[in-house]
């Protein structure tokens, strides 16, 4: 009975380490090699060369920061892989530059205004790599435990975790909460493992292996690296590098204090004084060289859904020399530009599409279809016959 | 064996006036080194701060405003002149409001305990430090050490600024500052450094130096010209 119930647990607790699935969950990036030319099938990426050529420029040009302030429209049919092209890149990027995804119809709320949305979508897309000095815990795991609070059992239930580690010096058991379990999970990190912990941010880092474990397996990978266990204090002040958004200053910094922050989740508008104060003190830094900005991307999904003041504010935006590289994404062609009686292309307006670089996507064919749906079969883990995905391809054209 | 009269103190003639020159020196240079502090840069800050000052029961509240946008409260005690609480806030690089870092005294319940922060923090059961000065002492308690006395090994390190705590079974390890001393540019002497253990609780003292002691005094009688705030919003209390 007593192993049948740690069966059970054991089976929850397996379910729980598969990430979801989503629609664009295959994609790790552009499936370019080094010289941007489109490899066949890859990197979860089918077909559609030409658009994905185009977008490995754009990526490049983004790597060197000499695109910051320009638009870039994908355009074509429902299902051409358009959203697909965008989250690539946003994985081809990397976590360093930020990449902020919205659809067309979020700015409609009722909790802000348009351009409020917009703005903060803007500086969402402008990252500052900053010095910062910080509490870094470095040690050596001697034990991870994870376990689950009483009453738990669904897949929300808070998980809690017990870390010990140890320098040459001290040991000391920390308590961790369900957010920092996972990353820890995630990193798969283990007894014998030299760590540092930002205390901060919770961002881990696997320095390698204690040269007292070496012994521990015969057989080790190639890419062990072993390491001393640290010296002195656990907890130590260290100057890191910090990429933050410039909307996370702005949070910070136009947050109600006190006890109200406790309910604030949302910031709601944020004053723009707070914004210029904000942008000067950037400006400072920037001078003295102690920070750095990376402009990143917006990609702005269904851009027809935007209206005739949204365009002219991102105009006006992309202007500026604090700009993201704006991705927009749409399915339609000639239509009404929402909020006026005018017709255009894609439903935007001719002064942006002006500024826009416009890659199109076509239709695929059959043969591309049939690679995407074996890739997110085999994504989804389902075994699925030849016979099986004839119909479903059916289906999809 | 006996030891030969120096010249100097043999030379038995008080009203000689090389020993009236030496003694004025004598007690000009001990006025001189009593006064020193006050040319330290700790003790001119806190002089060029803003202060405002609160007097609630026996307990006497300064908040300290300096140009570097830090801020400091020291809470004393009226009848032993003694400070029991000393904090600060210092914004971070990001701007946004700092936490209060708590110096002397016990800490402040935090009453949003991790809420933004990243969600490790050392477990209850861990050893925690914290400072109570006495009037004539520098004091740390460390809670939570359950290990006997000959574990510890406590020593001064004048490199590092620090006193280092050291145990011979490799479980804890700490680094304390001594700020007080480092504001006068004092160095740190091990023969002040006495420490006990009892209810698993670790107690170091320090002897403070009289630099310490006459900075401290000069520093309660200046506070004097502080005034008050008169009126306390006294239905405000919290419980």
């Amino acid at each position: 009975m007593a192993s049948l119930a740690a069966a059970q647990v054991q089976e929850v607790r397996s379910i729980t380490r598969i990430e979801r699935i989503g629609a664009h969950s295959h994609i790790r990036g552009l499936g370019l090699d080094d010289s941007l030319e489109p490899r066949a099938v890859s990197q979860g990426m089918v077909g559609q060369k030409m658009a994905r050529k185009a977008a490995g420029i754009v990526l490049q040009m983004i790597r060197e920061g000499k695109i910051a302030g320009r638009a870039v429209l994908l355009a074509g049919q429902p299902g051409t892989g358009k959203t697909a092209i965008a989250m690539g890149l946003a994985q081809a990027l990397g976590p360093d530059t930020p990449f902020t995804s919205m659809a067309g119809s979020e700015i409609y709320s009722l909790e802000m205004s348009k351009t409020e949305a917009l703005t903060q979508a803007i500086r969402k897309s402008i990252g500052i790599r900053i010095k910062e000095e910080s509490e870094i815990i470095e040690g050596e795991v001697v034990e991870v435990v994870v376990d689950r609070s009483a009453g738990g059992g669904g897949a929300g239930a808070a998980r809690v975790g017990r870390l010990t580690l140890k320098t040459t010096d001290m040991e000391t058991n920390y308590d961790m909460g369900a957010k920092m379990v996972d990353s820890m999970l995630k990193e798969k990190v283990q007894a014998g493992d030299v760590i540092t912990i930002d205390k901060a941010t919770g961002k881990i880092n696997k320095l390698g292996r204690s040269f007292a474990r070496a012994r521990d397996y015969d057989a080790t990978g190639q890419q062990a690296r072993f390491v001393q266990c640290p010296e002195g204090e656990l907890q130590k002040r260290k100057e890191v590098v910090h990429t933050v958004t410039l909307h996370e200053v702005d949070v910070i910094n136009s947050r109600t204090h006190g006890f109200l922050a406790l309910f604030s989740g949302d910031t709601g508008e944020i004053k723009s004084e707070v914004r210029e104060q904000i942008n000067s003190k950037v400006a400072e830094w920037r001078e003295e060289g102690k920070a750095e900005m990376i402009p990143g991307v917006l990609f702005i999904d269904e851009a027809h859904m935007l209206d005739i003041e949204c365009f002219s504010f991102l105009n006006r935006a992309l202007e500026s020399e604090t700009a993201p590289v704006v991705i927009m994404a749409t399915n339609r062609g000639i239509t009404r530009i929402r909020g006026t009686t005018y017709r255009s292309p894609h439903g935007i307006p001719l002064d942006l599409l002006d500024r826009a670089i416009i890659v199109p996507t076509t239709p695929y064919d059959h043969h591309d279809l049939r690679e995407i749906l074996n890739i997110s079969l085999r994504c989804c883990e389902t075994p699925t016959s030849g016979d099986a995905v004839r119909p479903l391809r059916l289906e999809m054209l | 064996m006996k030891r030969k009269p120096c010249l100097i103190e043999s030379f038995d003639d008080s009203n000689s006036f090389e020993k009236r020159l030496k003694a004025a020196f004598r007690s000009k240079a001990a006025e001189t080194t009593s006064k020193m502090h006050k040319n330290t840069i700790w003790y001119k800050s806190v002089q060029s701060a803003e202060k405002s000052c609160l007097k609630q029961d026996k307990i006497k509240k300064i908040h300290y405003k300096f140009e570097d946008a830090k801020e400091m409260v020291e809470e004393y005690n009226v009848d032993t002149q003694v400070l029991l609480r000393r904090a600060w806030k210092v914004k971070t690089e990001l701007g946004g409001d700092g936490k209060w870092d708590v110096e002397i005294g016990d800490p402040i319940p935090d009453a949003t305990p991790h809420v933004e922060t990243a969600e490790i923090f050392e477990s209850n059961d861990q050893p925690i430090v914290t400072r109570r000065n006495t009037r004539i002492n520098l004091e740390w308690r460390i809670r939570n050490l359950p290990y006997p006395i000959e574990t510890y090994s406590i020593s001064a390190n004048n490199e590092e600024k620090c006193i280092i705590i050291r145990t011979t079974n490799k479980k804890y390890y700490k680094k304390l500052q001594v700020p007080e001393l480092m504001r006068l540019n004092l160095p740190i002497e091990q023969a002040n450094i006495q420490f006990s253990h009892q209810y698993n609780t670790l107690i170091i003292v320090y002897k403070k130096p009289q630099q310490l002691l006459d900075m401290d005094k000069d520093w309660y009688e200046e506070l004097k010209q502080v005034k008050p705030v008169k009126d306390i919003p006294n239905e405000c209390q919290t419980q």
